[in-house]
């Protein structure tokens, strides 16, 4: 199998100057292809199409996490309210402060095994697929991989071939 | 006299003295511009030495007076060793949220009470260290009274400079001194704590007119800190216990040293040992990983690029003109020396500065009194105020702006990341005025003690 027979089309993407509000709103109404509403991270894309980075949940995690907080052991020093106040205080922000900006992305005619070794190496959770021209044509999920081997898996006459 | 300076003054000036002149000046010169990292130019500039023969490698290996210094190093990386192994512990974490808590929350109390802690804490550790331990609980307390934080780090990486400059241990400077001058722990303590404690409270006196009417705090948001439970910091308290034990055994033994004949190198060196022992720890290699290397091999570099000056006879050249132009007053060539070197390590790493500077005071002494050798010679009373004021300028020196010393360095890049960028001219507007305090103290102080009192 190969990488487009389990790719979702690219539907949604966000610009690097998206503020962090306008990306919220866009990753609660994104479609994973005919699934149910909400994305947990979408591609960002220049004006040229170019992909640039990559906006997660995580990131936006990371958004209000303040940085001193991973210097030292202060988690049991926080307090309630602290996250709301600092989620606001962000909502402004660009996209491109925020996203991950290393990028990694499999080409539409790559093996299946190349996503496998992606997702396991780097702990990702998805993949923007892109062709031969580098322009990103759709989406590859950790899901989507683990049904593609689950139903190797499970259908005893597919043994290696295909 | 004249008679002296004129037959030392025959300084050989041959190839290789321009030779090692030029690779000195060479990479002091792009230490400043910050082009290439410290340590691979002193890596570079150390390793041409010995290519070039300028001075062997025997000596730069073994040799004390030309080459590294390893009771530097030692003390550095023990030293070191032992906070690596603290830190989890969360002790650092508690020290700073008691503080707080004993601050009551308000915001002045909170910077003076910090700015007290980090020196005390300075003086026995690392500045760097220091503030990296303090910076980020402060950046925690400061959001929740929802507080510029930014006066409170710079007022921090100040205390921590003031606070290293009391001990032997405290700033690097101290520790090369000691070294070369064979000062011990004791002798820091009894001639350049007394100082500090009135610059400190001259200091917390300042900052209280500087900063302490501007910030007020709801009663609600002070409720926040008095609701933190500092005993929530002690993640290991086994450990804890142990690292304390060791860390008084080690003090103890720096207080002690002089008297027992041991260098505080090996007195580091035990306390590390000692407590990777005690640990339990089964992979050592972590925390040894986790000293700062680079900044050892800066030492080691720097070390043996100075022996190679001094070899050739740049410094002696240099302490000629130095004797020239102060014509063998001991009481101006302390201020110059004093102030000279507060203003050089406000622009310059201080480290190369006192570098240079220990040698070059040891061939001053050599021309003054050529009759003493040895420990005489280098505790000749007629030189103890120029070690002093060296230790002074070169320590508080750094306070002036916001590349004067790593701890500045490492709160200026803090808030940076904090979304809340202090501008050069920002720090030198709080740290030159309160530096020009503190050394104004500290002139004062060296010449009543010693040209007055003369004790």
């Amino acid at each position: 199998m190969k990488v487009k027979d389990l790719m979702i089309p690219l539907q949604d993407y966000l610009r690097p100057e998206n503020t962090l509000k306008e990306a919220v709103n866009l990753l609660r109404v994104s479609k994973k292809g005919e699934e149910k509403v909400g994305l947990k991270g979408l591609p960002v894309l220049d004006k040229e199409g170019k992909l640039v980075g990559m906006l997660s949940m995580t990131d936006i995690l990371k958004a209000v996490h303040p940085s001193y907080m991973s210097l030292m052991n202060l988690s049991d020093f926080t307090w309630e309210g602290m996250v709301e106040s600092l989620a606001k205080s962000v909502a402004d922000k660009k996209v491109e402060t925020v996203m991950t900006k290393d990028v990694i992305t499999v080409k539409e005619d790559d093996p299946l095994m190349e996503c496998v070794d992606l997702i396991i190496k780097n702990s990702i959770k998805r993949l923007p697929v892109v062709n031969k021209t580098g322009k990103v044509v759709g989406m590859i999920y950790e899901r989507a991989v683990f049904y593609a081997i689950a139903k190797s898996l499970l259908d005893e006459n597919t043994g290696g071939g295909e | 006299m004249t008679e002296e300076v004129k037959a030392a003054t025959q300084v050989v000036m041959g190839a290789q003295f321009w030779i090692a002149t030029a690779i000195f000046l060479l990479v002091y010169g792009l230490i400043v511009t910050e082009k290439i990292h410290k340590t691979i130019l002193a890596i570079v500039g150390a390793s041409t030495m010995i290519v070039l023969r300028i001075i062997t490698q025997e000596d730069a290996f073994n040799s004390m007076e030309l080459g590294v210094d390893w009771n530097v190093i030692f003390l550095l990386v023990s030293m070191m060793i032992i906070i690596n192994i603290m830190k989890p512990t969360g002790v650092f974490e508690y020290i700073a949220i008691k503080s707080a808590k004993v601050a009551k929350g308000k915001p002045f109390m909170i910077m003076a009470i910090f700015s007290t802690v980090t020196a005390v804490v300075s003086a026995f550790l690392d500045n760097v260290t220091t503030v990296l331990l303090i910076a980020p609980v402060t950046m925690l307390i400061c959001q929740a009274l929802e507080l510029d934080v930014v006066p409170f780090l710079i007022t921090e990486a100040l205390a921590s400079n003031i606070g290293g400059t009391a001990t032997l241990i405290g700033d690097p400077p101290n520790i090369m001194i000691a070294s070369k001058a064979q000062l011990d722990f004791m002798a820091f303590v009894y001639h350049l704590t007394p100082v500090i404690i009135v610059v400190l409270i001259a200091y917390i006196i300042s900052i209280k007119f500087i900063f302490g009417k501007k910030m007020h705090v709801r009663d609600e948001l002070r409720q926040r800190i008095m609701a933190m439970n500092e005993n929530d910091a002690i993640k290991d308290p086994v450990l804890l216990k142990k690292s304390l034990v060791v860390l008084a055994i080690t003090i103890t033994g720096f207080i002690t040293h002089g008297m027992l004949h041991f260098e505080p190198a090996t007195i580091a060196l035990f306390g590390a040992g000692l407590l990777l022992l005690v640990s339990g720890t089964k992979e050592p290699h972590h925390i040894l990983a986790e000293a700062e290397w680079a900044t050892l091999f800066f030492f080691m570099g720097l070390f043996i690029i100075i022996g190679g000056v001094v070899k050739v006879g740049l410094i002696k050249w240099m302490s000629i003109k130095v004797l020239e132009i102060t014509q063998g007053n001991l009481l101006g060539t302390s201020m110059i020396v004093l102030w000279f070197s507060a203003f050089a390590s406000a622009f310059i790493d201080n480290i190369p500065y006192v570098a240079t500077m220990n040698p070059l005071i040891i061939d001053m002494a050599r021309q003054l009194w050529p009759n003493f050798s040895g420990v005489q010679l280098l505790h000749h009373p007629d030189l103890m105020p120029m070690w002093w004021s060296l230790a002074l300028g070169a320590c508080l020196g750094g306070n002036g702006t916001a590349i004067g010393a790593s701890a500045n360095v490492i709160v200026v890049g803090m808030a940076e990341k904090m979304g809340k960028p202090i501008s050069f001219k920002k720090f030198m507007l709080y740290g030159m005025p309160l530096m020009i305090e503190s050394v104004i103290i500290c002139m004062g102080y060296v010449w009543l003690r010693y040209y007055i009192l003369k004790i």
